[in-house]
Formats: C-alpha cells, sequence, structure tokens
C-alpha cells in the first residue's frame, strides 16, 4: 500500500514552495535542487496544481509559481487528493466488479475500509500546508516567517 | 495507496476460517468456493498466514486449517502485516530506508506520512476478527442459520 511518486514528490514541493515563496514566485530548478527531484518532474506534477487552482504560475525568465491562497487556507487532503485522486486503501473499482455480493465482504468494507478511510481523510483534512511548512522551519533552522500587515 | 488483492482476499479467507472452523478443520477448496477466489491463490496467502503463526494446519483426509489463536485475539493489524508488511505509505518509513537516507531524522514529509501509517495501524490493530465474526452473524438472520442445521 503506497503513495505514488507523485504524491510524495508533489507534497514535498509544495512545503518547499510555503517555506521559500514568502508571497514571491519560485523558479521549479530551485525546488529541484533543493529536494533533489528533477525539473522535468516538477513540471508535470506543477502543471495539474496549477490547473487545480492551487497554485499560479509567472512566466517569463525570472518566472516561476507560487500559491494561489495562503498555506493556512489550504489543507494537506486537498494537495493529495489533487496528486492521487479519492484517498482510498483499497481500490473502489476492483471492488465492484468482483461480483458475487458477500456478506463477509460487506462487513470488511463496512468495518475496516470504511473507518480507515474516515481516518485517513480525517487526519489529512486536520492539517494545513502550513503547519507542515513551519514544522520544515523548525527542522531546518529557517526563519523567514511573513509576517502580514 | 492501495491495500493489495492479497490483503484483502487473505482478511476475507481468514474471516471465512474463523467462521466455519468451530465445526473442525477447514479445507481451502471449501474457502476458495464460498469466497469466490482460486484454491491456489487460497494457498499461496495460507502459506504466508502460517508462517506468521496466524493459522494452523494438519495433513490427511481429516486435514485442513484453524486458527492459531482465538479470533478474539486475532486483529485485523496482524493479518495485513502478515500479508502486505508494514501499512506504510511510503517507502521511506520502513526501518531498511532509515538507514539508507542521511535526512531520516528531520524530514517533515517522513513524519507526516509516519502519522498516516500510525493512524491506519491504529484502526487496523483496533479492530479483532472477532468483531467480523459478530457483524457476519448479525447479517445472516436466525432462521435462515436454523434452516441450514435442521
Amino acid at each position: 500500500m503506497k503513495f505514488s511518486t507523485k504524491g510524495r514528490y508533489g507534497l514535498r514541493a509544495m512545503i518547499d514552495l510555503a517555506v521559500y515563496s514568502n508571497g514571491e514566485h519560485v523558479a521549479l530548478g530551485s525546488i529541484a535542487q533543493r529536494q533533489g527531484i528533477s525539473t522535468n518532474y516538477l513540471e508535470h506534477v506543477f502543471s495539474e496544481l496549477r490547473k487545480s487552482g492551487l497554485v499560479k504560475s509567472v512566466k517569463g525568465a525570472q518566472g516561476g509559481y507560487l500559491l494561489s491562497e495562503s498555506p493556512s487556507d489550504i489543507k494537506v487532503g486537498r494537495i493529495l487528493r489533487v496528486l492521487e485522486g479519492p484517498l482510498s486503501v483499497i481500490d473502489e473499482d476492483s471492488e465492484n466488479t468482483s461480483g458475487s455480493e458477500s456478506v463477509i465482504r460487506n462487513c470488511i468494507k463496512e468495518i475496516v475500509w470504511d473507518k480507515m478511510n474516515a481516518r485517513l481523510n480525517e487526519l489529512v483534512d486536520s492539517l494545513t500546508l502550513e503547519d507542515l511548512a513551519r514544522d520544515y522551519r523548525e527542522r531546518n533552522g529557517i526563519d523567514n516567517t511573513m509576517y502580514y500587515i | 495507496m492501495k491495500i493489495s488483492t492479497k490483503g484483502r482476499y487473505g482478511l476475507e479467507a481468514i474471516v471465512d476460517l474463523a467462521i466455519h472452523s468451530s465445526e473442525g478443520r477447514v479445507n481451502l477448496k471449501s474457502i476458495s468456493e464460498r469466497c469466490g477466489i482460486s484454491e491456489a491463490y487460497i494457498l499461496q496467502i495460507f502459506l504466508i498466514l502460517r508462517r506468521a503463526g496466524i493459522v494452523e494446519s494438519t495433513r490427511g483426509t481429516q486435514g485442513g486449517y484453524v486458527l492459531a489463536s482465538e479470533p478474539s485475539k486475532i486483529t485485523v493489524g496482524d493479518v495485513l502485516t502478515a500479508l502486505e508488511g508494514p501499512l506504510a505509505p511510503v517507502a521511506c518509513i520502513t526501518e531498511k530506508a532509515k538507514k539508507n537516507c542521511g535526512r531520516y531524522e528531520n524530514c517533515t514529509a517522513r513524519n507526516f506520512w509516519e502519522k498516516v501509517m500510525n493512524t491506519l495501524s491504529d484502526v487496523a490493530n483496533s479492530i479483532t476478527i472477532e468483531d467480523l465474526v459478530n457483524c457476519y452473524k448479525n447479517f445472516i438472520p436466525r432462521d435462515t442459520e436454523l434452516d441450514y442445521y435442521i
């Protein structure tokens, strides 16, 4: 049971952007360098993030990306759903096509999978990008908190 | 991020075994028929579960499988961990990665994924096979059940 590379790298890149942007746009090259992720891959991830309205792009030689909203308004669950689709521990499609209605299977779904999904979604929606950015700053000794006047 | 077919089928087969082993050892063929899962796949799953000490087997004509302990002592987490490994949503939280990744102690993302894993594990460890058997018994109307035995 794993999240995809897109979800993992995308989340790291969004944390990086939240930490280093301070309201300014950030070049993908610098995120790539800090996070050890290829610029090509980040372009692919950021085009999806942009389509979903989480980030805005600035074109040109000095171009780059910035968050569309304040990090404290962006739930981690929203980022992960953009990159991974609905967050579920089982593949709903394969469950439905398995045919036979089974009492055991229904019990497992109700008691195990639905509960896991509920707790998973609760967790990712209880955290904002700002929570993770703050943690990142503390761990890495970065003090660049922007004070909104 | 998904639980694999092995984990899903394995859990279903264990609950089926728990329901039917009150009447003696259960052969894989009957589990396979009731669950609609191939016998070869069930065998593969049960070999792993036997090694993990979750089921026991005996050979011979009266042979078959039983749970190694009470259904109330076996959690969903035991079964899923045996079949899937730790419920780690990303590779970097397993012990092996701990040695390889220099940023291990200092990684915000890793810390977040670890929270996800702990949340999923807590749920899995809080549910026993007995809970699922009870759910099954509640679903099957009493009178239908009696019909079978008369």
